[in-house]
């Protein structure tokens, strides 16, 4: 009973956050300098630029502007891009899978290397290997994506012609597992370093500081089995702050990642977003706010849903 | 583990790199609109000159030469042109090309509220005209010598049929996906964010492509697409000179470049009275070391400037006069002719005791740009102008400053068709003259040269204008780039022009 009305609580309030946020988008938008890449031409004359302006509306009050937004949005018209001429909205949701595909990928590699490594790591402290786990993931922290991303294209792309330089898939070549398997080899790795590195990090305190506290040692005391221990009453605890690091993680899903989609020449949302802010593409960037606004709330709400299976004092 | 083995075996088995034989792939950096009246961009331009033939095209040395049209005649008064048009040409649909698909074209061009990014290029026609179906006129408001080069340039023939009467906006399945053209290759498929395929038109009307099939693919970084060609999955990309050291001896990649109808400049606000003064614009024209600046920041690929007709417009490029110089003394006499003289501190100064102040605003973004009006202000500055260098986004450079004239110096540049027409930028009030020249002179000489007709007459016409620039600059041209391109060395066919004009000719292109 008061679950639901808890669960129809935070879907209002989703719906006010994601007001607040497309209408700071629109403002911020209008606010900035510069202007559609459309009109950027310097070699466009008076009439050409109002026949634009006018066609795509520019030349109305920006409040009305605004409310023409609302209203179209509301009928399920989300406009048509300045930059591509299709509508917004299926621009958009063509590159949802692409981008799924890669930041999921990503991320589940990520788990599952820094899930085991770090929380052996938080139980061993100090000893070489968690010392080396240390260097590594501080290395992979301070590579930059995009120096690290040119530098793998050219060892396994340029010079060892082992993998694709970029892309998703051979253009032209019928469309097989292991074609797409290859595309996917160097951007899933650059992206999901930086990431893994931090979850490892964050693992690792997590466990650390979960095998000292008090109840473990009372745990241990009362003579329970090495296993047991870990398994009932360090990662059950330590595992809390993770997801919620991981919910933190998780809108990258979605918004993609603009450096290493543009280094990949990956058709994701990463890019396109990048795409259409450079070139005040107005209806695709709202139209992406939108969807990564509505994710984000949505993914905070299964998380808020998660919880109390995770750790049973939520539920109370 | 077995398994594992497996996979990677598979993964990393099969050799990367190389597409079928017989596959030029070519690099764009943004998804095309893949018509020629509506195309905003370089990307979408670069690929309706594949898909979409004008009436005429470039040669090798950058003239008029037959296209869709077999020939033409003008008549006297330079008002009438007539065109002959090919027989048996099909689009790519299998329907026949007439004489109404050229006057549809230019209906939609001439209307602004089509989408039409041509229309200034041909605001001097009145109508075109289908009078057969091979036969179609143009009638000009005014006398145009460019008219020809511009037909040749980006003005591809869309066929009407496939419209059916709807605004060409809205065909967005033309537009993104099936396009329909005459040219030599047409579109198989187009994956959004990917990737473009075309394959050869056996119905082509010209020679015989060599290609079996293009493949554009969307790379939009610089290093990427230099890694993409080093990897074999690109035959062709144009760089910027930073990137020369990552291609310059690579194996079985070779280097060319071209020069290009484009002159980079700093515009400084003639509505500003410290600009006025055509004694100051020669000064600020003698003051900088342009060697430098090519040498240093492009890496020798760009050429000295001598007016704002660039070396690539071989036929009236005045290479009499010589290149503009670098003389400071000269320069610091011109100043105090026009009444700065350096006061304490080393500033230029006027009689009211003013500094010489001025903010240069550049595009942020690329590095070349950049580090040129770097080099323009340190000059300057050795000079005793009291300068500062500010760096916006382009469209804002454009839009909020360029546009509305609210700026003090700026450094830009214009690509232009390969002609030396340049009224509509240096004429008194002109739409493209941002910077505000005016030489009475320079107006009639630039109206003259747009309605000559005859060549000998034309050249000696820009001949006069470029020696007028040194007398009274209009802007301060600091280079003329070179466009470098880094190609497959198995590449042949392919002609010596920039990438613009050699893919109106790609049929030619073809693997070793």
């Amino acid at each position: 009973m008061g679950y639901s009305r808890f669960v129809l609580r935070r879907l209002l309030q989703g719906l006010a956050v994601l007001w607040i946020v497309t209408t700071a988008t629109f403002i911020l938008l209008h606010l900035a300098p510069g202007g559609p890449a459309i009109l950027a031409d310097p070699k466009l004359s008076p009439v050409e630029r109002q026949a634009i302006e006018h066609r795509l509306g520019l030349d109305r009050p920006l409040p009305v502007q605004y409310l023409a937004w609302h209203r179209n949005l509301l009928r399920g018209d989300l406009g048509k891009s300045y930059l591509y001429q299709t509508p917004a909205g299926r621009t958009v949701l063509e590159r949802v899978p692409n981008t799924l595909l890669l930041t999921g990928l990503a991320l589940t590699l990520s788990l599952l290397i820094a899930l085991p490594l770090g929380s052996w790591a938080g139980r061993h402290p100090g000893k070489p290997a968690d010392r080396l786990l240390e260097l590594a993931s501080f290395t992979a922290l301070s590579l930059p994506t995009f120096w690290f991303g040119i530098v793998l294209i050219i060892l396994f792309a340029a010079l060892w012609h082992l993998l694709p330089a970029g892309g998703m898939a051979t253009p032209g070549l019928e469309s097989s597992l292991a074609d797409r398997a290859r595309h996917l080899v160097l951007p899933v790795l650059v992206l999901a370093l930086p990431g893994t590195a931090e979850l490892l990090r964050y693992v690792r305190s997590s466990v650390a500081s979960a095998s000292t506290a008090p109840h473990v040692t009372a745990a241990r005391a009362r003579g329970i089995g090495e296993p047991a221990v870990s398994r009932r009453h360090i990662l059950r605890n330590a595992l809390l702050p993770v997801v919620t690091v991981i919910g933190l993680q998780a809108p990258l899903l979605v918004s993609g990642a603009a450096i290493t989609e543009t280094i990949f020449s990956w058709p994701g949302m990463g890019r396109l977003g990048v795409e259409a802010a450079l070139g005040r593409d107005y209806p695709v960037v709202m139209t992406i706010t939108l969807a990564v606004a509505a994710a984000v709330i949505l993914i905070n709400l299964l998380l808020d849903l998660v919880y109390p299976l995770v750790d049973p004092r939520i539920r109370a | 583990m077995r398994r594992l083995a497996l996979g990677v075996a598979i993964l990393f088995g099969c050799k990367s790199g190389g597409a079928a034989p017989g596959t030029l792939q070519l690099a764009l950096i943004n998804d095309p609109i893949l018509n020629p009246v509506l195309a905003p961009d370089i990307g979408s331009i670069l690929v309706n000159k594949v898909i979409f033939p004008g009436l005429v095209r470039p040669d090798e040395h950058l003239r008029p030469e037959p296209d869709l049209a077999e020939s033409w005649t003008i008549s006297p008064d330079g008002r009438t042109y007539t065109f002959k048009l090919r027989a048996g040409v099909k689009w790519h649909d299998g329907q026949p090309f007439r004489a109404r698909d050229v006057q549809f074209t230019f209906e939609q061009i001439l209307d602004a509220n089509s989408g039409s990014m041509l229309w200034s290029d041909f605001s001097m026609i009145d109508r075109v005209e289908a009078a057969d179906s091979l036969t179609v006129t143009f009638r000009l408001k005014t006398p145009s010598a460019s008219l020809l080069t511009l037909l040749g340039y980006n003005a591809g023939i869309i066929p009407e049929h496939a419209f059916g009467g709807k605004p060409i906006l809205d065909n967005t399945a033309f537009n993104r996906g099936k396009p329909i053209g005459t040219g030599p290759f047409r579109v198989v498929s187009a994956t959004p964010g990917s990737s473009l395929i075309l394959e050869a038109n056996p119905d082509y009307f010209g020679s015989p492509p060599r290609l079996r099939q293009v493949v554009f693919r969307l790379v939009p970084d610089g290093s990427a697409q230099v890694a993409g060609l080093r990897a074999g999955e690109l035959d062709l990309v144009t760089i910027e000179p930073a990137s020369l050291p990552g291609v310059r001896g690579a194996p079985g990649i070779v280097v060319r470049d071209a020069t290009v109808p484009q002159h980079y400049f700093v515009g400084f606000n003639q509505r500003l009275a410290r600009f006025k003064p055509a004694a100051v614009r020669r000064a600020l024209d003698l003051s900088i070391n342009r060697r430098a600046i090519v040498d240093g920041v492009l890496k020798g690929s760009a050429d000295l400037p001598v007016g704002t007709i660039p070396v690539a417009l071989a036929q009236w490029f005045a290479d009499s006069l010589p290149r503009i110089p670098y003389d400071t003394a000269q320069a610091r006499q011109l100043f105090a002719s026009a009444g700065w003289r350096r006061g304490a501190g080393g500033l230029l100064r006027n009689a009211a005791g003013e500094p010489f102040r001025f903010t240069l605003l550049v595009d942020k973004g690329n590095p070349s740009r950049e580090q040129a009006a770097l080099a323009v202000l340190q000059d300057l500055k050795a000079m005793g102008a009291d300068a500062t260098l500010q760096t916006l986004e382009f469209s804002s450079l454009v839009r909020d400053y360029l546009q509305p004239g609210r700026f003090e110096a700026l450094l830009i540049w214009w690509t232009t068709p390969p002609d030396p027409d340049q009224f509509s930028y240096y004429t008194t009030g002109q739409i493209n003259n941002n910077v505000a020249y005016s030489n009475r002179r320079a107006d009639s000489l630039l109206l003259a040269g747009r309605g000559e007709t005859d060549s000998l007459r034309r050249r000696a016409v820009y001949l006069a204008f470029q020696a007028l620039e040194r007398e009274d600059p209009p802007v301060l041209v600091l280079f003329y780039p070179r466009e470098l391109m880094a190609m497959s060395a198995r590449l042949t066919g392919v002609p010596r022009l920039g990438i613009r004009d050699a893919l109106r000719h790609l049929e030619s292109f073809g693997f070793r």
